[in-house]
């Protein structure tokens, strides 16, 4: 029993995977695989990893949307203004950096905690969209010459994904920086009486994770060959979820690498696995809520001794 | 560590500052925007605030019982799919024929039950708000969209009539509506012991339950609460468009820019009833103001961003102490 509650994440996930692969032949087949792993995982996972990090700072990053949005924003309308692939992309990147600086100039310059600041940017960041685009038309890149850039991009989604994994591995497992970091999340006020910039390094981290929800905001916008605002947001709350879901994994409830991927996992097949199975399209929303929501009730109603209300 | 005194000025100022953007943009509309003080303007601003006011209320109960910390402590995030789902329930009943009583009695009902589930979700299975209100929202979302097959449901009854018409001197009867409800909740929160507990709850959770307080029924209390004022909002909504309609998911996060907007409106920088009452007219005037004056509504929110970081900032330049996350 003392196990379940670290291990609610994983073994549900084995009884899903199980599940679906019985009760839907098709589940296991190589196409639903690959679109599996290939669509809406490498998105979410891309954007979760982003996530992961500034969580594991102990902030959260409300706008990932928004600069998911910014660089799509970006790399299209810098490619039907006939610009080169490749500066359209580093001009995607450059946006979505600077989401990340402004959200680092409010958290680690004028000392606005994490969730106010990135709330303050995902509103600016609305308006910002609507008045560009003329109220929230979309930018579509359909006419004109094919785009082979599009679907370079597309085939390289799993790299994308596996780069994000590599990346926070990386920082939170073997740098010195991910020591720091992960040292402020758990005891902000001891690592700041310890000499660490607290404030500095949360602003380090918003600039560099927005790295990686710039990547996933290009990557959407060459999926659908176009930008439309504030779509971005749809990936807010999975990856939140996905990230906290994640915790459960961790023996002392902290954002970790193993568990966001799980939980990306989790949502990716829950999605994919009830509509092969034939849940009605309408119920499956409930249906994959109620799944994410058994995880939870398993893991934190069966450890009595965590920090609760 | 400020001395007393300096802490109190600090937040007098930052009260001003709060003060000071409400009283700037009140004069400008003022000035600017023809027929922005006309009696029937300013109340048609309370009814066009009583929605989003009705659930950052919910909301202010809600991290008043769980701490000022927004990702540890309290905080709904189903109050949006709330008013939805009752709003469907609501728009469902009076179309297949049922009175508005039952309708009435019905999605309140489900916005209790929302609240239940919340309450338990945090309380008794120690889930962290944000993650148990946000999983649970997904499943509430769901039954609407089982509910309406996301559309537009329309029904019309004399309640929804009358509630959406305009009543006593030529105020709108939600104006009313919201008023009411505030001063009711306002009194419940701060001029009972009910009040204080919840406050001593949420500010010092081990104080309070080593001075006797059951911190599970009043967290759990808060949630309930919550929901039921999710499914008034629901009603009010039904009765303002004449039915239900998909996206009440644009509510979410306004809501919490309502609340947290309020919270610098208090002296201590708490969540407070007043204070959330008056985010909330402030980003009603903000709208009807924009309207008046011919600015776009892409403006809007911006606009609040812009407040919010700039209010929060003021606070945090002020007060020199680091807010945790």
């Amino acid at each position: 029993m003392k196990a379940v509650h670290r291990y609610g994440l994983p073994l549900t996930l084995a009884v899903l995977f199980a599940a679906f692969a019985t009760i839907s032949p098709s589940f296991l087949s190589e196409n639903n695989l690959r679109s599996l792993f290939v669509n809406h995982f490498t998105l979410l996972m891309l954007v979760s990893m982003a996530m992961t990090l500034v969580v594991a700072t102990g902030g959260i990053d409300l706008s990932v949307g928004t600069a998911m949005d910014m660089s799509g924003f970006a790399f299209i309308a810098s490619l039907s203004n006939g610009l080169p692939p490749s500066l359209a992309i580093v001009l995607g990147l450059v946006a979505a950096l600077a989401v990340g600086g402004f959200n680092a100039i409010l958290i680690a310059g004028i000392r606005i905690p994490t969730f106010l600041a990135t709330l303050g940017t995902l509103f600016i960041g609305h308006s910002i969209q609507q008045l560009a685009t003329g109220g929230g038309v979309p930018i579509y890149l359909i006419a004109g010459a094919p785009r082979p850039i599009f679907g370079d991009i597309e085939a390289a989604r799993p790299w994308l994904a596996l780069f994000a994994i590599a990346a926070v591995a990386i920082v939170l497992g073997f740098s010195l920086f991910g020591r720091k970091i992960v040292a402020e999340g758990i005891a902000p006020a001891v690592a700041r009486y310890s000499g660490l910039l607290v404030r500095r390094d949360i602003g380090l981290v918003m600039l560099g994770s927005t790295l990686l929800t710039g990547i996933a905001g290009i990557v959407l916008s060459a999926s659908v060959h176009s930008y439309s605002p504030l779509s971005g947001n749809a990936y807010l709350m999975d990856a939140i979820g996905a990230t906290f879901l994640g915790t459960t994994f961790h023996h002392h409830r902290r954002a970790n690498l193993v568990g966001t991927i799980l939980g990306v996992l989790l949502l990716s097949i829950v999605k994919n696995g009830l509509l092969l199975v034939g849940v009605s399209f309408y119920w499956q929303q409930v249906v994959n809520g109620t799944l994410i929501f058994t995880v939870l009730a398993i893991s934190f109603g069966t450890n009595r001794k965590s920090l609760g209300v | 560590m400020p001395l007393p005194s300096e802490r109190w000025s600090a937040t007098s100022l930052l009260r001003t500052g709060a003060y000071g953007a409400f009283a700037i943009i009140f004069l400008w509309f003022a000035i600017a925007a023809p027929g922005f003080l006309s009696f029937s303007n300013l109340t048609d601003v309370v009814q066009q605030s009583a929605i989003l006011g009705l659930l950052a209320l919910g909301m202010t109960l809600v991290m008043i019982a769980g701490g000022n910390n927004v990702i540890s402590g309290g905080i709904d995030l189903s109050l949006a799919a709330n008013l939805g789902l009752s709003a469907a329930i609501y728009a469902r009943l009076i179309q297949n024929g049922s009175d508005a009583m039952t309708a009435t009695v019905a999605a309140l009902g489900a916005g209790l039950a929302v609240g239940a589930v919340n309450a338990v979700a945090v309380v008794w299975l120690r889930i962290v708000p944000l993650l148990a209100t946000l999983a649970f929202s997904k499943i509430v979302n769901g039954l609407e969209f089982v509910l309406t097959k996301n559309s537009v449901v329309t029904a019309t009854s004399t309640a929804q009539d009358w509630l959406s018409g305009t009543g006593f001197l030529g105020v709108p009867e939600m104006a009313y509506g919201l008023v009411a409800i505030s001063i009711l909740v306002w009194l419940a929160v701060h001029a009972t012991p009910l009040g204080l507990r919840l406050h001593a709850v949420g500010a010092h959770p081990e104080a309070a339950r080593a001075a006797g307080l059951s911190v599970s029924a009043s967290v759990a209390g808060s949630y309930v609460a919550s929901g039921l004022l999710g499914s008034v909002a629901a009603i009010f909504s039904a009765s303002l468009v004449s039915g239900s309609s998909p996206g009440s998911g644009n509510y979410l996060l306004p809501v919490v820019v309502a609340a947290l907007l309020g919270v610098t409106f208090s002296r201590r920088q708490v969540s407070t009833i007043g204070g959330t009452v008056l985010a909330v007219l402030f980003i009603g005037l903000l709208a009807n103001g924009f309207q008046l004056i011919n600015i776009s509504s892409d403006w809007i929110d911006g606009v609040e961003g812009v407040l919010i970081l700039f209010l929060v900032g003021w606070t945090t330049f002020n007060q020199k102490e680091t807010l945790e996350s």
